[in-house]
């Protein structure tokens, strides 16, 4: 199916990102060239909440990376807001899958470090500061440097410094993977509230199906390498939604099921 | 939530009684073994070893009263002070910077580095005639062999710094737009800075010992001079007051190093002391 679904909302000039058959290769010593992505397809338009799931090392990261800038396609090409990416993209906010914060920097001036002094004054920096602090509940904690944090105030921290500067998109590799059962579930709850007051463009990367359903608008499915798109599954349950009492929630099941299908397919083919 | 704050101040609270009586243990078993030592030092000088090897304590405090006094030991002291003021600086500063140059430019260093690796081969003291040839009996030689082995330490370590930056760090600063300044020294710089301060303390030591050793092969002041005069004199207690200045030289250039590095890396030291869960 590509290229791939344009959603009710969309019209030309909605879409914030367009993949447009974008192709990764890698060039490795041992093995030659290996291709990462083949033929990517995808267009998202503003506020939509999209997880990317598919089988582990199938080139999800690398999918963010290119929307970045952080590396170039081999083949293809990827629109933001209308402009090809050619080189670093600074309109988007990058979480990684480890927190990242810089350890030498408080939470504070972490949080602040994309806040640009020529866009932001210093009161509305200030405010600006304080609001997101305040989100992710980490008043108090201003002064604190990353080491003396636990894992999941690190993880909101490492959120809210990419959308304090507001960028219209946010790319996040498995935020939440290196966490426990708990914290995580907590923090998607976060996520999703701070994302319905705000309604910026999230990429998810994940390889936790409920985690993709429960988030997502869509769903993006990818194949194992070489990754291509093999569907893209929309999620038709109502927000704001319960992330604890997911499962509960009409469209979970229909969702959950038509992923899991597409997914189990998957498993079969590299399981034998 | 809940936060546990331990930090060594708490703790050393808690044991306080304890902690000060053993430290009180310790400062008297030491001082007795410093003043033993120095005791049997003042006894075997003349009396079991001939004083003009080993001098003696009471000797070696005359000569420096009388040094200090004629004001000969400060002006030679502060001769080799000034050749580390001028050579020490400027080897960390280049070489912290072609350090962080090599880091940057893949160029550069492949270029480069096997160059500088042959160099490093060298042994850098065996160079010092060299420099009095080009530099002259002055300070300037020694301000010359001081920055090479100042130079030479702070380069490896920053570029060994680099080599180990977590290129995740850069460009997540890029893409929230750190360009060069705020790039090099909001970012990269401090996360490389423990290495940078390694290189800097190891090479306080070698900058005096560049001092020295170029006043030893030529010179008509400074430490370096003033010892090898008093051992060509059999003057021996001045020998040991010249290596007694230039060990409180190094001592007192890395206290002031490990000051500024206590404050730099405070972020460092907050990840040792403190943990909170929650």
């Amino acid at each position: 199916m590509e290229p791939t679904g344009y959603s009710a909302r969309s019209g030309g000039d909605d879409l914030v990102i367009r993949i447009e058959e974008v192709t990764k290769a890698f060039q490795t010593p041992e093995r030659g060239r290996l291709i990462a992505l083949e033929n990517i397809s995808l267009n998202v338009p503003y506020g939509e909440f999209i997880t990317i799931v598919g089988p582990s090392g199938c080139g999800k990261s690398t999918l963010l990376k290119l929307i970045a800038g952080l590396t170039p396609t081999s083949g293809g090409r990827i629109l933001y807001q209308g402009a090809e990416v050619r080189d670093l993209n600074t309109r988007v906010g990058y979480v990684p899958q480890e927190s990242k914060l810089f350890p030498w920097l408080t939470l504070e001036e972490n949080v602040a470090f994309g806040l640009d002094s020529k866009r932001y004054s210093r009161e509305e920096r200030e405010r600006q500061l304080k609001h997101f602090i305040a989100l992710a509940g980490l008043s108090g904690f201003e002064k604190y440097y990353p080491a003396q944090l636990s894992g999941g105030m690190s993880k909101r921290a490492s959120i809210i410094r990419a959308l304090a500067y507001e960028p219209p998109v946010i790319l996040m590799d498995e935020p939440f993977g290196p966490l426990d059962a708990q914290t995580r579930m907590v923090l998607q709850d976060e996520l999703l509230k701070i994302w319905e007051q705000k309604r910026q463009t999230i990429l998810f990367v994940t390889h936790d199906l409920v985690e993709a359903v429960a988030l997502a608008d869509r769903v993006v499915v990818m194949t194992h390498r070489p990754a291509r798109v093999k569907d893209v599954i929309e999620v038709p349950m109502k927000r704001p939604r319960n992330i604890f009492e997911i499962h509960r929630q009409e469209g979970f099941d229909e969702a959950y099921g038509r992923l899991w299908n597409i997914f189990r397919h998957e498993l079969n083919i590299r399981t034998h | 939530m809940t936060i546990e704050a331990t930090t060594d101040r708490t703790r050393a609270v808690e044991r306080s009684g304890f902690i000060s009586k053993r430290r009180v243990w310790i400062f008297l078993l030491r001082s007795v073994i410093i003043l033993g030592f120095f005791l049997l030092w003042e006894i075997a000088s003349e009396r079991w070893i001939e004083a003009f090897l080993i001098s003696s304590p009471s000797r070696i405090l005359k000569s420096m009263i009388a040094g200090f006094r004629s004001g000969d030991l400060v002006m030679h002291t502060w001769i080799t002070f000034q050749e580390i003021l001028i050579g020490f600086p400027a080897g960390v500063i280049l070489g912290i910077g072609l350090g962080y140059a090599f880091g940057r430019s893949r160029l550069l260093a492949e270029v480069f580095e096997p160059i500088i690796i042959a160099l490093n081969g060298i042994p850098r003291t065996a160079l010092a005639p060299l420099f009095i040839v080009w530099l002259g009996i002055g300070i300037w030689s020694k301000v010359g062999v001081v920055f090479l082995l100042t130079f030479f330490l702070n380069f490896f370590n920053t570029y060994a710094g680099m080599r180990q930056l977590d290129q995740e760090f850069v460009d997540l600063a890029r893409l929230m737009g750190a360009r060069g300044w705020r790039l090099t020294f909001r970012v990269i710089l401090p996360a490389i800075s423990p290495y940078v301060f390694t290189g800097i303390r190891t090479s306080i030591p070698f900058a005096v010992i560049g001092a020295i050793v170029g006043e030893f092969v030529a010179a008509t002041e400074g430490v370096g001079f003033f010892i090898r005069q008093a051992a060509g004199l059999f003057r021996t207690a001045d020998v040991f007051v010249g290596i007694i200045v230039l060990m409180i030289m190094v001592i007192a250039m890395d206290k002031v190093a490990e000051w500024i590095e206590r404050r730099a890396l405070k972020w460092q030291a907050a990840s040792e002391h403190v943990t909170i869960q929650g």
